[in-house]
């Protein structure tokens, strides 16, 4: 009974004290990171567009390069947004334009012929919308002798309701711009030619002017997208206000987009299951190989809207009153946990990081009885696992169980909740 | 003052709830663990004495059923080393079964005949779909390739099987003393009983959205061969025995009666579904069926989560499905 009055008594007090502003502050610290998390997507989106003008222009070696180099560049910033999905309806509806993955990259351009054709779970994987100027899908004419981005948006995008059907984004631009990895567990990335996007004569595997819109359409398309989600957030955005509008849901909507994409999409869907298939090209960024990254950033992006704190592309940093600050007024040991835990998968992931970077690179940990590799990622995976239970902790902590704490699944599909 | 009652109903709650775990690990979990464990021993023994497809599919079928028991409880065990996707990869969107399988057959692959290697082997090429693969796939003589591809499969399930039971024994007690100092996996009881309550929401969310949901598709395109475990006929089979199982947990847990009545409605329906492989998906009375059905389970998570959820002061945690 004496327990039963205390935690009455605490609860009284926390109820008593100016919680509710704390809450304001943290929500509005978010939004504020989200905002500057979007904006840099959208601004190193647009230099990748730029990129991509030059080398449709003149194409080179050196042009093609320096779009990869805008790509890598502009996946930072839009790697530690992830975090945003799963709490946020509008991230979560409008996420598979920007970053959908895996595709099946044959509806796009050329592929080998290790590829395979049409396969039970899609008639188009080997579309080649460059290759084909028209073409029927799903019973429909489609005139594509000119390639725009409402083409790739409106008719290609998840094509015949099949997932793999990626036409836009940031891997489908990855795409054309690396090319299959046809390496398998060896050492390399995809290897397109420049000569891919030349003029005339020295075009090599046929449309380069195609390929060439292709690729600007998408690079457009994902420079608006992106613009968009960045209104979102920003003052009077329709993201920042929802969140806004009820505290409590704001805050189990910050730590439903942790939780989720820790344990679930990254440990799960993105890392652990490419050990158990060892399959060299089920890495995130299986193209340029850049999968390192992309894991680590998103990774960082967790960690960011816990502490509160966000370094931007020009250097400069956002932050402001933190979750974490909200969680330890609740229970230190908790917040104390969880920011050793965030610390913990930094440090696991900045493993992997380190080892790609010195050219032991993620498709290569992958490879069948390759202990290294699984003990490298499964590293990471721990960690995020258990970072998970201690966000769920917080959750407790902050007496949030039971309040608008669903799955992605949940968010998209209103008959989840249908009585 | 409402703030009060609600704190005061949370402190009371995992008392409650310690006693459901105690129960399921029990009368749930542990009975179901030792039943898959010894069918995939008979899957084994049987393909041993002969490889040939017929004389396979009994012990296939009852091990699969077997399956059904366990494959919602999708956390410890099963999750460890990726256990769960080893006995059964499903979803499989991208068509890596048959890709894997197809793999091993066609290079004749020496990997089979090592146990030990043969587990390091992507888990598309193994588990309960690798088996239907090789068991409803192409028909083979005893000689074949396959025919041998049938005693590792089994023989390296049936491992895991006995795996799955040994590291469950360990798990039991790692779940019935949550709350204890020096357990770090439950650091409170009501820690565990949310792990339990977890599985039984994920597993009927699964069941609605997975096994019923993709070979629904959609209205204009409905998608068959997306039923689980066409090939061996299972599909409708599987989502009655699912039901069945996570009804078998949620009366663990909690005293619910409108959870328990739910459950009935939706099993009744399936069982009366008439469509072992969802063929009807295409068909709109066929198809308005299993939509009817798919409410009766939202019916279900609806009911268990204001029953059950409420009763023991917890709500569902993150789970691995999760992701997109």
């Amino acid at each position: 009974m004496t327990r039963l009055l205390s935690t009455a008594a605490i609860a009284a007090t926390a109820f008593a004290s100016p919680a509710l502003a704390g809450k304001a502050d943290v929500l509005g610290t978010y939004a504020d990171i989200a905002a500057a998390a979007y904006e840099d997507s959208r601004i190193t989106a647009e230099a990748l567009e730029t990129a991509v003008d030059t080398l449709i222009a003149t194409p080179s070696a050196e042009a093609l390069e320096a779009a990869k180099d805008a790509w890598r560049a502009a996946r930072v910033p839009y790697q530690q947004t992830e975090v945003f999905r799963f709490g946020n309806a509008i991230v979560d509806d409008w996420e598979g334009k920007v970053n959908a993955w895996p595709l099946d990259e044959g509806l796009i351009d050329y592929v080998d012929a290790t590829y395979g054709g049409a396969t039970d779970e899609n008639d188009y994987a080997v579309l080649n919308v460059v290759a084909s100027p028209t073409f029927t899908l799903s019973g429909t004419e489609v005139d594509a002798t000119e390639i725009t981005p409402e083409l790739l948006s409106e008719t290609l995008h998840e094509a015949d309701a099949v997932e793999a059907n990626v036409a836009t984004g940031y891997h489908a631009i990855e795409f054309l711009l690396w090319g299959q990895d046809l390496n398998g567990s060896g050492a390399g990335a995809g290897a397109r030619p420049w000569t891919d996007f030349a003029q005339g004569d020295a075009c090599t595997n046929g449309n380069c002017d195609r390929r060439g819109d292709y690729l600007k359409a998408a690079t457009e398309l994902l420079v608006s997208d992106l613009s968009w989600m960045a209104e979102q957030w920003k003052d009077g955005g329709e993201a920042r206000e929802t969140l806004l509008a009820d505290g409590d849901a704001g805050v189990a909507a910050i730590l439903t987009g942790m939780g989720s994409l820790s344990y679930g999409e990254q440990a799960g869907e993105r890392m652990k299951l490419g050990v158990l298939l060892n399959d060299p090209e089920e890495e995130h960024d299986c193209f340029s190989d850049n999968t390192h990254n992309s894991h680590y950033y998103d990774g960082m992006g967790i960690r960011n809207v816990y502490l509160g704190e966000y370094v931007r592309a020009d250097g400069s940093l956002v932050s402001g009153e933190s979750l974490s600050s909200l969680v330890a007024e609740a229970d230190p040991a908790v917040d104390a946990a969880l920011t050793d835990a965030l610390d913990h998968t930094m440090a696991r992931l900045g493993r992997i990081k380190t080892a790609a970077e010195a050219g032991f690179a993620y498709d290569r940990m992958l490879e069948r009885g390759n202990d290294a590799g699984e003990a490298l990622i499964m590293g990471a995976v721990d960690a995020l696992v258990a970072q998970t239970s201690d966000i769920e902790r917080a959750v407790t902590a902050l007496g949030l169980d039971g309040i608008g704490f669903e799955g992605s699944d949940s968010l998209d599909n209103p008959n989840a909740v249908f009585q | 003052m409402r703030g009060l009652v609600l704190t005061l109903a949370v402190t009371l709650a995992p008392l409650a709830g310690h006693a459901g775990v105690e129960q399921a690990v029990d009368d749930h979990i542990l009975p179901a663990v030792a039943a898959f464990q010894a069918d995939t021993t008979a899957l084994r023994s049987a393909a041993e004495a002969d490889c040939t497809q017929e004389a396979v599919r009994p012990a296939y079928q009852s091990a699969f059923d077997a399956w059904m028991g366990v494959a919602h409880l999708q956390f410890g065990p099963l999750e460890e080393t990726g256990r769960g996707l080893s006995i059964a990869f499903w979803p499989d969107a991208r068509g890596m079964v048959p890709k894997a399988v197809a793999g091993l057959v066609a290079e004749a692959d020496p990997v089979i005949d090592d146990a030990d290697a043969f587990a390091q082997v992507s888990v598309a090429g193994r588990g309960l779909f690798a088996i239907e693969a090789v068991l409803y796939g192409e028909s083979y003589d005893a000689d074949d390739y396959a025919c041998r591809l049938a005693v590792a499969l089994s023989r390296d399930l049936a491992r895991t099987g006995h795996a799955l039971a040994e590291a469950w024994d360990a798990y039991a007690e790692i779940l019935r003393t949550a709350g204890e100092p020096g357990n770090a996996a439950y650091m409170s009881e009501a820690e565990a009983t949310r792990e339990l309550y977890t599985a039984l929401m994920t597993g009927l969310e699964f069941t609605k959205d997975q096994r019923l949901g993709r070979p629904m598709g959609t209205f204009e395109r409905p998608r068959p061969t997306r039923a689980e475990a066409w090939r061996s006929g299972r599909s409708q089979r599987n989502v009655v025995l699912s039901l069945e199982a996570l009804r078998g947990l949620a009366a663990e847990l909690a005293e619910a009666p409108e959870t328990d009545a739910a459950f009935a409605r939706a099993i009744a329906t399936a069982e009366a579904l008439d469509d072992p492989v969802f063929a009807g998906v295409a068909d709109p009375a066929a198809r308005f069926r299993l939509e009817a059905l798919q409410q009766e389970i939202a019916s279900i998570q609806t009911a268990t989560a204001t029953e059950i959820g409420a009763a023991l002061g917890v709500s569902q945690g993150f789970n691995s499905q999760d992701g997109d």
